[in-house]
């Protein structure tokens, strides 16, 4: 864990203390179990939108595109009667297919990855209002099916499932990105794509796999909605999700340029989203103010983080320079 | 037998000539500096010997054998290595991390290979240490001297145990002690017998550094000459035209 995510972690430990003494209802076991099930819902789409991120892209269709694999999902089981498990490696090849999509048009056409996913934000959400004709995609009370429930919306030792979801995949997740070659390619591409392929590194390639991965784990992160809404109106569900996540990852240390951040940042970004939607409903603030409290923390806090980097930039090049005046005869002496 | 030769290279796009007929060889371990005004066709040269193209007539040769390049991978794959002049590194990442890029060295059975952090670290310190520079394995690129990215680049050609290495001005953009720092560096290759083709706009580098000087004049090649017979002022005259030819 780096010093960025540290701090992050302290802030949200410091906000969770004030809410606390302010409202001590948020330490109930039944606060901390329902915002932790949020932070797996939303963890998972985000840990996708960050690997995008990584690569200075953007992924602007998640939203639309968990509502379509929710109305697909829905009614697959609950009115056509497919089994479950179909329907969910249905819904992830759907996922792999975008993300290809996505990643051919960005890479081979050249077109600018705001534009492509905003386009795909537009189509995806009117496919999945027409679908439906606009109605209501739901189970019916009397329709159960033990094993999925279990797996999406079940608690194992009080854990939500979507918590342990989130920490199996966030673990894989991490391997990939820190520990491996495309995760260390990841890094070389968002910063600058031209020394990676001087490098001999297929940067297409690791660019595609990105909006992959992205649509794979936001598939899985519809599917987990999907279960625990039972019902997804075409027209409103899953609308803002892509800034969500984008802006768990701007608050765990990612530049939108590409080539920064961790996957604890993403993550302890989500937490403090979540947190912070949280507070706003325990300390009595009207919810009409939601949004503004969650863009007014994000603002302090890049802000911040900008302010320190450029600091910490100054501090460094002032010792560069005093190293290169009193370095110098040493470095002579040692030769 | 040298290292490398080129017998009457031209290229041509179009109608324009960019380079006529050039013969050239060099030997391992030697530095040459290569010169000439923008335009004189130094860059097509290099993009020649680098493999981003292949010339419209003539031969090269590696020690001895023909080799055709089609990509920069040709030219890499027979100890050719490029150092750009602006450098080519991702500065989000440590020194070690830039110069095991593309070419990392892994653990583990598929499809679980981890990167080997200890080994990068490990051998890239060995690398800096040959180079005699302070780099630190560990350091991001983003906090580094222009004279420390150089030895991260210079380093990342030691590791492809390169038998030549083309600098595209490496001294353009940085302060007078880091100018020194790359020149012991392009030393350091050249004893351990690696050759060196320096292309700079600076005289005194080149005549610090290298042992012969090639100027080059509207896609010719007007001199060659052990920098030692040569002076900078016979070399500036070469290069405007106002010396035919040495």
């Amino acid at each position: 864990m780096n010093k960025k995510d540290l701090g992050l972690l302290l802030l949200i430990l410091a906000v969770g203390a004030v809410v606390a003494v302010l409202n001590p209802r948020f330490l109930l076991p039944i606060n901390i179990s329902n915002t932790s099930n949020l932070v797996g819902l939303f963890g998972l789409s985000a840990l996708g939108q960050a690997f995008v991120i990584i690569t200075g892209g953007i992924e602007l269709s998640v939203g639309s595109m968990m509502a379509l694999i929710g109305v697909l999902f829905v009614d697959f089981v609950a009115t056509e009667g497919l089994p479950w498990p179909v329907a969910v490696v249905l819904m992830l090849a759907l996922g792999v297919l975008i993300g290809l999509a996505h990643g051919y048009l960005i890479t081979k056409v050249k077109l600018q990855p705001f534009v492509v996913t905003l386009c795909g934000l537009l189509i995806y959400r009117g496919i999945a209002r027409f679908y439906t004709h606009d109605a209501t995609a739901g189970f019916g009370f009397n329709q159960n099916f033990p094993v999925l429930q279990g797996i999406t919306t079940g608690k194992l030792w009080g854990i939500p499932a979507s918590v342990i979801a989130l920490a199996i995949v966030g673990t894989i997740m991490w391997i990939v990105l820190h520990r491996s070659t495309f995760g260390r390619y990841l890094y070389a591409v968002g910063k600058n794509e031209e020394a990676a392929r001087y490098s001999g590194i297929k940067t297409d390639r690791v660019i595609v796999w990105a909006y992959v991965i992205c649509q794979i784990l936001n598939t899985i992160s519809a599917l987990y909605f999907a279960m625990y809404t039972r019902s997804i109106a075409p027209a409103s569900h899953g609308n803002f999700y892509e800034l969500y996540a984008i802006a768990a990852a701007v608050l765990g240390g990612f530049s939108l340029l590409g080539g920064e951040g961790s996957l604890v940042g993403v993550i302890l970004g989500v937490v403090l989203l979540q947190e912070l939607q949280n507070l706003v409903n325990l300390l009595g603030i009207p919810s009409s103010l939601n949004f503004a409290v969650m863009g007014g923390v994000i603002l302090i806090g890049v802000t911040l983080d900008q302010q320190w980097g450029r600091f910490r930039e100054k501090r460094n090049g002032a010792r560069a320079a005093r190293d290169a005046t009193v370095g110098r005869p040493a470095a002579e002496s040692a030769q | 037998m040298s290292l490398l030769e080129l017998n009457g290279v031209s290229k041509h796009f179009g109608a324009i000539r960019a380079l006529t007929d050039v013969t050239l060889h060099m030997e391992p371990g030697e530095v040459l500096g290569l010169m000439g005004d923008n335009g004189a066709g130094k860059s097509t040269l290099v993009k020649i010997i680098a493999g981003n193209f292949p010339p419209s007539h003539g031969e090269l040769r590696i020690n001895g054998e023909e080799v055709h390049f089609h990509k920069p991978i040709d030219a890499r794959a027979k100890g050719i290595e490029v150092v750009y002049q602006d450098l080519a590194l991702c500065d989000n990442l440590t020194a070690a991390a830039n110069v095991f890029l593309g070419r990392e060295p892994r653990f583990g059975v598929w499809p679980f290979r981890f990167l080997d952090h200890k080994e990068m670290y490990r051998r890239s310190a060995t690398l800096f240490k040959e180079l005699k520079s302070e780099t630190r394995p560990r350091d991001l690129v983003r906090q580094m001297s222009g004279g420390q990215r150089q030895a991260v680049a210079i380093a990342r050609t030691r590791l492809a145990e390169a038998r030549l290495v083309l600098m595209d001005e490496p001294t353009a953009a940085i302060s007078v002690r880091q100018v020194a720092e790359v020149l012991d560096l392009i030393r350091r290759l050249s004893d351990q017998g690696i050759a060196v083709i320096l292309i700079s706009h600076r005289m005194p580098d080149v005549f610090t550094v290298a042992d012969r000087v090639v100027v080059m004049r509207r896609g010719s090649k007007v001199a060659d000459k052990p920098t030692a017979n040569s002076s900078p002022e016979e070399v500036t005259g070469l290069i405007t035209g106002a010396i035919e030819a040495a």
